[in-house]
C-alpha cells in the first residue's frame, strides 16, 4: 500500500485518490450480500482502506455486483452503471456473474455479465470469504496503477457492442443511448 | 491584521473542518472497536470527487451549490476565532440570516435535480431548521439581553474579562439548552434525519456526484466549523481561558495561543457530540420536532425570563 508516499500523490493525485477512496454501490443481488456486512463493519473493517458504502450511484466510483444477475435486475444494473460518474470500476463478486455458476441453465438469469457492462475484475468463489474482497481490492489497486482498470473507457469505445447485446436481450430498453455517436 | 484574516480565516476553517470530519470518522471507528480510516481521508475523498466527471442538471444545480459554499465562507468572516476576525459589524442578527443561506443553496440545487429523495430531504431540512430555530433564537436573545450587545466580538471580549459565560449562573440554563440542540444544528445522529442514507439515500445530495459532491463536502466541513465555533464563542469564552493569556496580551504569541485554545475547546465539544452520535439511533422528524419544541425551548425560555428579571 503506497498511501503514505507523498511523491506519488504529487505525480498523479487523481489516480491515487481514486485508489484510496472507493465509495461503493453494492448491488444486492443474490447471496453475495451476506458477505458484505462483516467486511464493512467491525470484524474486517473495510473503512481503514477508505472503502465505504454510499447510497446513490452518483457519489460512487466502485460498483460491486454480489451474486447472480437475473434479467430483470440486469436492467437496473445497467441504469445504475450508466449513472455513475467516470472514472468508475466494476467488480463482480462470486462465480455467478462469471459464467452463470449454479444457475448456468436457468431461464431467467444471464450467464456472462461482461457482455452487458464492462467488468474490471472478478472475485471468484461460491461464496468468496470477506478476505477475498480485500485481495480483490488490492488487485484492483494494481490494475489502476497499470491503467488496466479501463472498463469505463471500454464502455465508451465499444458502446455499440454493449448496447446491441442489451437490446438483443430486452428488445425494448426504454431509454436512449448513453453516447450519442453510438446510435444503432 | 484584518486584511490578513480575510485570507486566513476561511482557509483555517476549511482545513480544521476537514480535519474534524476525519477525526470524527476515526473516533467513531474507535468506538466501534475498528481501526478506522486515516484522519486525512476526507481530503482524499475531496480530491477523488474533484477528479471525477460530474453530471449537471442545469444552471440552478450548479448555482445552488456555489451559493451554499460561498455563503458558508461569508459566515466564517463574521465569526471571531480567538483574535482573528474580519468583521465586527452585523453581529448575531446577520449571522442568523446567513446561517439559513447554506441549506437554501443546497435546496435550490436539489430542486433542480428533480430527484424525489432530494425533495424529501430538503423538506426535512427546513422542518428541522424550523424546529431548532425556536430554541436557538431564544438562547441568542437571552445572550444578547444579558450582555446588552448584538456583536459577537463584543460578547467574546466581555467574556475575556469575566470568564466563560457558563461560569456566570444566569447563562447556565441557555447554555444547557444550546447544548441540547447542538446535534440538530450540526445534523449528527439523533437528528441525522436530513441525510439519512438508509431511508432516502443521503437526501438532498442524492444527485450530487463528482465536483458537486466535492463542493458539498467542503461546505459540510465549513458548516461543522461554524456550528461548533458559534457555541464556543457564545458560551465557552472564545479564545480565552480564565485570563491565562492576559500577561502577554497584544503580542503575536497571544493571537496564536488564543486560536489554539479556541480549537481545543471546539475539539472537546466535537468529541462529546461524537459520543452522542455513536450511541443514539435516528429520530423520526415528528419525534425530533416534539423533542426540540419541548425541553430545549422550555429551558431556554426559563433562562430568558431569569435574565430579563435580572436586567
Amino acid at each position: 500500500m503506497d498511501r503514505n508516499q507523498i511523491s506519488k500523490w504529487f505525480k498523479n493525485p487523481g489516480k491515487m485518490a481514486n485508489k484510496y477512496s472507493f465509495h461503493v454501490v453494492y448491488f444486492c443481488t443474490g447471496c453475495g450480500i451476506i458477505e458484505i456486512p462483516p467486511s464493512i463493519t467491525t470484524r474486517w473493517d473495510a473503512e481503514r482502506f477508505g472503502i465505504i458504502p454510499v447510497a446513490t450511484p452518483r457519489q460512487a466510483n466502485l460498483f460491486l455486483i454480489t451474486g447472480y444477475v437475473s434479467t430483470k435486475t440486469l436492467k437496473a444494473i445497467i441504469r445504475t452503471y450508466e449513472q455513475m460518474p467516470e472514472p468508475k470500476y466494476t467488480v463482480a463478486f462470486g462465480s455467478c456473474p462469471i459464467n452463470g455458476g449454479m444457475y448456468y441453465d436457468s431461464y431467467n438469469t444471464i450467464t456472462s455479465l461482461d457482455k452487458y457492462i464492462p467488468v474490471d475484475g472478478y472475485i471468484a468463489g461460491c461464496m468468496p470469504r470477506p478476505e477475498a474482497i480485500f485481495i480483490g481490492v488490492t488487485h484492483l489497486w494494481k490494475l489502476i496503477d497499470m491503467d488496466k482498470a479501463d472498463g469505463y473507457k471500454r464502455y465508451r469505445r465499444d458502446y455499440k457492442f454493449y448496447r446491441a447485446n442489451q437490446e438483443q436481450l430486452f428488445k425494448e430498453l426504454g431509454w436512449p443511448p448513453l453516447f450519442k455517436d453510438a446510435s444503432l | 491584521m484584518k486584511i490578513l484574516s480575510l485570507f486566513i480565516s476561511p482557509l483555517l476553517a476549511l482545513i480544521i473542518g476537514l480535519l474534524f470530519l476525519g477525526i470524527s470518522r476515526k473516533i467513531t471507528a474507535k468506538i466501534h472497536w475498528r481501526c478506522g480510516p486515516p484522519v486525512y481521508q476526507p481530503l482524499i475523498d475531496v480530491i477523488r470527487s474533484f477528479s471525477q466527471k460530474s453530471i449537471s442538471h442545469g444552471a440552478f444545480f450548479d448555482f445552488g451549490i456555489i451559493l451554499s459554499l460561498s455563503s458558508s465562507v461569508v459566515l466564517i468572516y463574521f465569526l471571531p476565532v480567538g483574535d482573528l476576525y474580519a468583521m465586527t459589524s452585523g453581529g448575531l442578527i446577520a449571522f442568523l440570516y446567513l446561517m439559513l443561506l447554506g441549506p437554501f443553496g443546497i435546496a435550490l440545487s436539489s430542486a433542480a435535480s428533480g430527484n424525489p429523495n432530494s425533495s424529501i430531504g430538503v423538506s426535512r431540512k427546513f422542518l428541522l431548521a424550523l424546529a431548532y430555530e425556536v430554541p436557538l433564537l431564544l438562547v441568542l436573545l437571552t445572550v444578547m439581553t444579558h450582555y446588552n450587545t448584538i456583536s459577537l466580538v463584543e460578547i467574546v471580549n466581555i467574556q475575556a474579562g469575566t470568564g466563560m459565560a457558563f461560569s456566570s449562573w444566569a447563562l447556565v440554563l441557555p447554555g444547557i439548552a444550546y447544548f441540547l440542540i447542538l446535534p440538530a444544528v450540526l445534523g449528527v445522529r439523533p437528528f441525522e434525519i436530513v441525510s439519512a442514507p438508509q431511508e432516502i439515500s443521503s437526501g438532498p445530495v442524492a444527485e450530487f456526484g463528482g465536483k458537486h459532491l466535492a463542493f458539498y463536502t467542503l461546505q459540510h466541513a465549513l458548516q461543522l466549523f461554524v456550528g461548533l465555533a458559534l457555541f464556543v464563542n457564545i458560551f465557552l469564552g472564545g479564545g480565552t481561558l480564565f485570563g491565562l493569556l492576559n500577561p502577554i496580551a497584544g503580542t503575536v504569541w497571544a493571537t496564536i495561543l488564543g486560536i489554539i485554545i479556541f480549537l481545543v475547546k471546539m475539539f472537546i465539544v466535537l468529541v462529546i457530540e461524537l459520543f452522542i452520535n455513536a450511541v443514539y439511533p435516528r429520530f423520526r422528524i415528528e419525534q425530533a420536532m416534539r423533542y426540540l419544541w419541548k425541553w430545549p425551548t422550555l429551558i431556554a425560555f426559563v433562562g430568558l425570563v431569569i435574565v430579563a428579571i435580572l436586567n
